[in-house]
């Protein structure tokens, strides 16, 4: 069942690559397309069928793959990558959607979106450290070459920037993985929670290290954010989307499956940085975004801001911390991507993104209304006003940080207001005011590229208004990984013969 | 003597004095702005003229009526009217309102000042009376607040006086139109002229208002007060719909205590002379409804033309109300003919010199007024903003 998920996408991929027709023809984007939703529809079906009263994995499969390096096959589904696995779907079929019409070299690019879809599929699903690793580091290549051909005038620059920070992040995420297991004894790369505890203090405490930089690179956190902007920037909207709503969320579920999961004793002593070290970013991030002028830029600080309430909540590591992060993971998933996916529109639109040029936007009759009104629900969704998305998810961070970090915590609270700041700036700079006399005709802005957004816009409402559904996902799960190993159920993590397959 | 001998002006839209003085108008005679006009004129004249039933309406039928909920049926209650009405498929009387309390609150002219004489007050008073002779409470705050009642009668006579005007202005503009389809207005001073002979004709036209109060007529304003079309409605609606106006709330915030808004009540510039089209649409935007109503009523000739804007028919109130504005300053073309101390083609030196005058005091009044903008070609091609160079970062 697992299995599909990543295999449909690289079967669509090869059967774009194979698939014979003009290069510019439209077929590339609409099997593409039908690949993404179908692949989503089968995540939603493994949703009815997933036991909210289970813990641990569940529609598991193993095989073993190179026995003489102890390197397995192995799949699984749990209340912490069931969330993230469906924003996957939703995300990669909306990117798709969204996608000009006339974009160069279509097969190449629809072909590298699905195996970039298979990629991120495969890191949430592996419970193999190695094949976790594998997963992570094949995602690389379709997004550097997302940005690298498809990129606005700066995306060589980008994309390498891009390649070389994730790659680090990669050989360091690989060293602790390498480690843990040669460091253990263990024959088996297979993930096992609190496998780390063994192992000496100081050892776990330069894996969890190791851990902690590589995927801080991709969350990113402060110092090691740079990349992110740049990226985002150069990046086409649709890339955009999938960076900042998914390939972002690596980090995190990395730093939360393998940083917390594998070495929670060690995670103890270094949460308090961990904690100090998500407020710098989230003030970081937030003061930055007050700086910018680019709209796409600030939407990109402003996730580096929202990233950190994720390392806050992470490393608090309390059972609503915990559910917490998951939380805001798929809610700055879907916001962000909103919040990209209007920017891109703009910029097609208006023709810059320039928040000293645009003006008027919420024009009823000659600006984008329909755009704008989006826009403001995304700000104010990011900005956690209640009743989105965005309150759920960061009322839940502070509630579960705080009685950890207090101080910690009232400081990242400052990074709320502040993004009430940055994105008010953007709305009264852009969409208020009179529309310039300079521009009286904007394109007009076509139903289907409104669609993914207003979509996206639904969810987030809904999952402000009722989050019990995600909550129920997660809970069991976060509450569990919270418990000492004795009482944690690993009955379906224990490594199955090589040979066998789940069901 | 040729006109040319005569001294340039120093005024910063002597170009629009020297156009005037040869003949021209405001707005330049094009066969778009012929269009455009002449279609947007038409569309007016249907919306004038339900709106001018209507006011007189309200003011011989709902005279004194505090809840008048259905002053817009025109005695016409039926529950399929009702349901229209809240659906808002219909004919937006609120602007008619909107712009007659405009006009009672600017005041001007000879309606005005009629309006505060001892005369008036006491036919006011006599159809107050009668209205209220069996209705003790209303009487005794009547005894109480005397200016209460009266202040209603003179908002009646407003909604009267308006509403005759517009009878008027309808008629012009919907025989301006047939003129049109007849091929007898082939041009933009044609069409300012016929303006002009309308307004002449129907200059010294009285404004009486009467309600009947029982079996008995009351006269508000008798034909003895000397009230005329042009003088007493005509250009103290120009006055204040054209140039005056009100700020809207909504598109821009106003620090009144910051003097953002005139002080004095004469320096307002808010009216459909200055107003910015692009906020059609927005809501406490009132020509929105206007605009609205108009869009019901386009010739197909003109509704061609806004078709082919960027946008097709989504702006297409904007649309109708750029055109809107480029017809208004035809009417204002024809009302500063119209009340020129001398034809404005004059060769007399003195007589030009006193046209100058009369002329660059309109100017002053028109240099923040979108003038300019009118006289440029309408953009219908989509545009981008432009992109900020680095230089300019």
């Amino acid at each position: 069942m697992l299995t599909l998920l990543i295999a449909l996408p690289i079967l669509g991929a090869i059967a774009i690559g194979l698939f014979p027709a003009k290069p510019t023809s439209n077929r590339f984007r609409q099997l593409a397309l039908a690949t993404a939703i179908a692949v989503f529809l089968w995540t939603v079906l493994l949703t009815t069928q997933f036991d909210l009263n289970q813990v641990g994995l569940q529609f598991e499969q193993s095989l073993s793959w190179i026995p003489s390096l102890g390197l397995s096959y192995r799949l699984g589904l749990d209340g912490i990558s069931l969330p993230l696995v469906l924003l996957n779907g939703l995300l990669s079929a909306i990117a798709i959607y969204s996608t000009s019409r006339s974009i160069t070299r279509p097969r190449l690019y629809y072909a590298l979106v699905l195996l970039l879809m298979a990629g991120v599929y495969g890191a949430f699903l592996a419970q193999d450290l190695l094949l976790f690793f594998l997963f992570y580091e094949i995602e690389l290549i379709p997004l550097y070459l997302l940005i690298a051909i498809w990129g606005g005038k700066r995306r060589g620059y980008a994309a390498t920037k891009f390649l070389i920070y994730t790659a680090l992040s990669g050989i360091l995420i690989l060293a602790a993985f390498l480690g843990l297991v040669w460091l253990g004894g263990s024959s088996s790369f297979a993930y096992q929670p609190f496998a780390g505890n063994h192992l000496p203090l100081t050892t776990q405490l330069v894996l969890l290290g190791a851990l902690l930089v590589g995927f801080g690179i991709k969350i990113p956190v402060v110092p090691f954010h740079t990349w992110l902007p740049d990226a985002h920037v150069e990046a086409s909207t649709p890339i955009s989307v999938l960076l900042a709503g998914v390939l972002l969320k690596l980090g995190t579920y990395g730093l939360l499956r393998f940083g917390y999961g594998l070495f929670p004793e060690a995670w103890h002593y270094v949460a308090p940085a961990l904690a100090s070290w998500a407020v710098v970013s989230v003030l970081y991030g937030a003061l930055s975004a007050i700086a910018q002028t680019d709209m796409k830029k600030m939407v990109a600080y402003s996730s580096i801001a929202h990233m950190g309430y994720i390392l806050l909540a992470v490393a608090a590591a309390t059972p609503i911390s915990l559910l917490a992060a998951v939380f805001q993971m798929i809610a700055h998933g879907l916001i962000s991507a909103l919040l990209f996916l209007l920017v891109g529109i703009i910029y097609r639109k208006a023709g810059t993104r320039d928040l000293s040029v645009l003006t008027g936007l919420l024009n009823p009759e000659r600006g984008l209304p329909v755009i704008g009104s989006l826009m403001v629900l995304g700000v104010m969704a990011s900005a956690g006003i209640p009743g989105m998305a965005g309150f759920i998810a960061e009322f839940l961070v502070f509630r579960g940080s705080f009685t950890e970090f207090p101080v910690q915590t009232l400081l990242s609270m400052v990074g709320t207001g502040l993004t009430a700041v940055y994105f008010l700036l953007l709305i009264n700079r852009a969409f208020f005011g009179r529309l310039s006399d300079v521009v009286v005709n904007l394109p007009p802005v076509q139903w289907d590229d409104r669609i993914p957004a207003i979509v996206l816009a639904v969810f987030i409402v809904i999952l402000g208004l009722l989050p019990s559904p995600l909550v129920d996902l997660t809970e069991n799960q976060t509450t569990a990984l919270t418990r000492s190993p004795s009482t944690f159920s690993v009955s379906a993590l224990s490594p199955d013969p090589p040979g066998t397959v789940g069901p | 003597m040729t006109r040319t001998a005569f001294k340039p002006s120093n005024h910063p839209l002597a170009a629009y004095i020297e156009r005037l003085e040869a003949g021209g108008d405001l707005l330049p005679d094009s066969p778009e702005n012929l269009v455009e006009v002449v279609g947007i004129l038409k569309s007016y004249g249907v919306v004038l003229d339900a709106y001018s039933k209507n006011l007189i309406y309200i003011a011989d039928h709902q005279f004194l009526v505090f809840f008048p909920f259905f002053k817009y049926f025109n005695g016409d209650i039926n529950p399929t009217k009702l349901l229209r009405h809240w659906w808002h498929d219909r004919i937006n009387y609120e602007y008619a309102e909107y712009v007659m309390k405009v006009m009672m609150w600017h005041g001007g002219g000879g309606l005005d000042d009629y309006l505060d004489t001892e005369e008036f007050q006491q036919l006011a008073e006599r159809a107050i009376r009668a209205k209220f002779k069996f209705n003790p409470a209303i009487s005794a705050i009547h005894a109480i607040f005397p200016d209460f009642l009266p202040e209603y009668v003179r908002q009646s006579c407003y909604y009267s006086a308006l509403g005759q005007f517009w009878r008027v202005m309808s008629d012009i503009f919907l025989t301006l139109s047939d003129r049109y389809d007849a091929g007898e207005i082939q041009s933009i001073p044609e069409v300012v002229q016929y303006i002009l002979d309308g307004l002449v004709a129907a200059a010294s036209k009285p404004i009486t208002y009467g309600v009947k109060i029982g079996d008995r007529r009351y006269d508000i304003l008798p034909k003895s007060a000397g009230l005329t079309f042009l003088m007493d409605t005509a250009v103290p609606y120009v006055d204040t719909i054209f140039f005056r106006g009100t700020p809207f709330p909504g598109t821009v915030s106003y620090n009144a205590q910051a003097h953002q808004i005139p002080y004095f009540q004469r320096d307002f510039a808010y009216g459909a002379l200055y107003a910015d089209p692009l906020p059609t649409g927005g809501a406490g935007i009132p020509p929105t409804l206007l605009m609205q109503d108009m869009r019901h009523y386009l010739p197909d000739y003109l509704h061609e033309v806004y078709r082919t804007n960027c946008r097709g028919e989504d702006d297409i109130r904007v649309q109708i109300c750029q055109s809107f504005q480029k017809s208004m300053f035809c009417v204002t073309t024809a009302a500063i003919k119209g009340l020129a101390p001398h034809p404005l083609t004059t060769t007399d030196p003195e007589e030009h010199e006193a046209n100058r005058q009369y002329l660059e005091t309109w100017m002053d009044r028109f240099i923040t007024s979108r003038l300019e903008m009118v006289n440029q070609r309408t953009e219908r091609a989509c545009q981008l903003f432009p992109e900020p160079s680095e230089k300019t970062k």
